[in-house]
């Protein structure tokens, strides 16, 4: 469904990707894990259009969109929950949720009824629904950025780091949440650190280190890949 | 000279009423500031040669003289587009500098147009018909306080175009994503929302908000002059400094206060004088209350 070629990326002189391929099946998780400064962000960026990639081709559903604004790649269906959340913070609730929706066009009940389900999902956002979006916690931000994504109803949803300066417990909901899209058939490509909680998951894993993809396969590989095992996996394995 | 407290009361009056004007120029520069955090230099000068447009259109193919009304805020909308393409659409987005530099040159720019083709002399603009003739006089405590009905009608009709804006960024899809924008830009582009766009319609309809306040300042006075460019930019300045940059209410509020002030500083120290106060006041903000009164209502994070 999405399909990266010898993708690279920089930012002046410095190039945050190189030669960047990978590949993310529909229905499918697909987890992209590395280290701080790794290039992950770029890489999500460089996919949604917000970054511009200096070779490299970016498919998706068949479609080059390496080329495309942002606003049109959300169009085709491929909508990026960033890292840091990035709430409209004076928006309230609701609003988020209906500038989600603002690439579809669609008539209003048909939106609204979104909306609903969408509280649903999350109860928390229904009862705050009249509140500013800065002023929620942390992990209500996150779910309304998953939400907010929802609205556009993605065929593929790219999250970053979307457990990142949560609590334990949150992050397990973060967790649990991410896991029911992937059930329900949504496709995902998901970008982590916590590599024990992603490969948990995930039905493919690439590495991703100082802009390279140093390691591709499925979760069990990475078990049986000591090396590999170590350098990600290696301090957190007590879970 | 003998100053009485009901000539103060007067001319705050006035001046409140006048105000309205430098409220809608201060909701201009508030508007493009809170979408782009830049400020557009030539946004005074785009709603005078608005009113210019108007004005000239009007005589040419002799209109009604009404039109002006609608002509002006409607060319001034097409020139601060115009501004936006020169000045602000193509250079890099986070070089602030460089788009307030060349927004200073397109207010030399249209400044320098007008006194061109005019001979930098003014010319008379109509007056508000039956409004200008109008007076209402009010007993209030053994003092008679007087509304001109022109400055009622400039204040009415100032209202009526800010409630018009609350209505589009508030109640509507198109407001929506002007606010998304100016709180977030990136999440807004991941919404689907076209950031050049939305800001091309930002400063459509901060561009129409100044045409109307140039037409009903030169309404007010009755005369349109190239003069009136550079002290409608710098009230517009002063006022979005007390607002708070990009705060609404905030340019609301300090509009008509600057406006209220200014004409007691006319009364009392005269139209030589006036001004030095004025930008007096900018300063004692700059430097105690720089947030002005309703700083970073808009914010980014
Ligand atoms: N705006 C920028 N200007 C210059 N260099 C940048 C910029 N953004 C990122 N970089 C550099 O590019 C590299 C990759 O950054 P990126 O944000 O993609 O990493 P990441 O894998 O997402 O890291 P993290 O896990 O901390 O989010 C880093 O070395 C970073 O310093
Ligand atoms: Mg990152």
């Amino acid at each position: 469904m999405l399909k990266v070629d010898d993708l690279v990326t920089s930012y002046g002189l410095i190039k945050a990707l190189r030669n960047v391929s990978l590949e993310a099946e529909k229905g499918k998780l697909t987890c992209i894990l590395g280290p701080n400064g790794a290039g992950k962000s770029t890489l999500l960026f460089t996919i949604a259009g917000i970054l511009k990639s200096d070779r490299g081709s970016i498919q998706f559903l068949g479609r080059q969109i390496s080329k495309m604004k942002t606003s049109e790649i959300v169009k085709e269906g491929l909508v990026l929950v960033p890292e840091n959340r990035l709430v409209f913070p004076h928006l309230s609730v609701r609003e988020n949720l209906l500038a989600g929706a603002f690439s579809r066009f669609s008539r209003k009940d048909e939106v609204e009824e979104d909306v609903e389900s969408v509280y649903q999902r999350f109860p928390i956002l229904k009862e705050r629904y009249l509140q500013e979006a800065g002023t929620l916690s942390g992990g209500e931000q996150q779910m309304l950025a998953v939400a907010r994504a929802l609205m556009a109803r993605p065929k593929l949803l790219l999250m970053d780091e979307p457990s990142v300066g949560l609590a334990p417990k949150i992050v397990n909901t973060i967790f649990e949440i991410i896991k029911t899209l992937s059930e329900e058939g949504i496709s995902i490509v998901l970008v982590e650190q916590n590599a024990v909680k992603a490969s948990a998951i995930a039905d493919h894993i690439y590495l991703l280190d100082q802009g390279e993809i140093t390691f591709s396969g499925s979760p069990d590989e990475i078990e049986d890949n000591d090396i590999i095992k170590r350098a990600y996996l290696g301090d957190i394995t007590e879970s | 000279m003998n100053v009485e407290f009901i000539d103060i009361v007067q001319s705050l009056i006035d001046g409140v009423l006048y105000g309205s004007t430098y409220a809608l120029i201060g909701l201009g520069f508030t508007l493009i500031f809170g979408a782009m955090e830049k400020l557009n230099m030539a946004y005074a000068a785009s709603s005078i040669g608005g009113a210019y447009v108007g004005l000239g259109v009007s005589v040419l193919f002799s209109f009604p003289l009404v039109l002006i009304f609608f002509i002006g805020p409607i060319a001034a909308g097409v020139l601060s587009v115009l501004v936006y393409f020169c000045c602000f659409r193509y250079l890099p987005s986070n070089n602030h500098l460089a788009a307030l530099m060349a927004s200073i040159g397109g207010l030399f720019f249209i400044d320098e147009i007008i006194s061109h083709e005019t001979d930098g002399s003014p010319l008379d603009f109509p007056e508000l018909g039956i409004f200008s003739e109008a007076y209402f006089e009010i007993e209030f405590s053994d003092m008679f306080l007087g509304f001109r009905g022109d400055l009622i009608f400039v204040m009415f009709a100032s209202f009526v175009a800010m409630l018009f804006l609350l209505y589009l960024l508030y109640r509507t899809r198109l407001g929506l994503a002007t606010r998304a924008v100016s709180q977030q830009p990136i999440a807004a582009q991941l919404c689907g929302i076209s950031i050049h766009q939305t800001n091309s319609i930002t400063f459509i309809i901060a561009g129409v908000l100044g045409g109307i306040a140039g037409c009903l300042a030169a309404a007010s006075v009755g005369v349109i002059s190239p003069l009136l460019v550079l002290p409608l930019t710098v009230k517009g300045l002063i006022v979005t400094v007390m607002g708070g940059l990009g705060s609404i209410r905030g340019a609301i509020i300090a509009g008509l206060l600057v406006g209220g002030l200014e004409s007691v500083f006319l009364l009392l120290r005269g139209v030589n004088e006036r001004d030095i106060y004025v930008f007096l006041l900018l300063f004692i903000f700059l430097v105690f209350k720089p947030n002005g009164f309703f700083g970073a209502e808009i914010d980014r994070d």
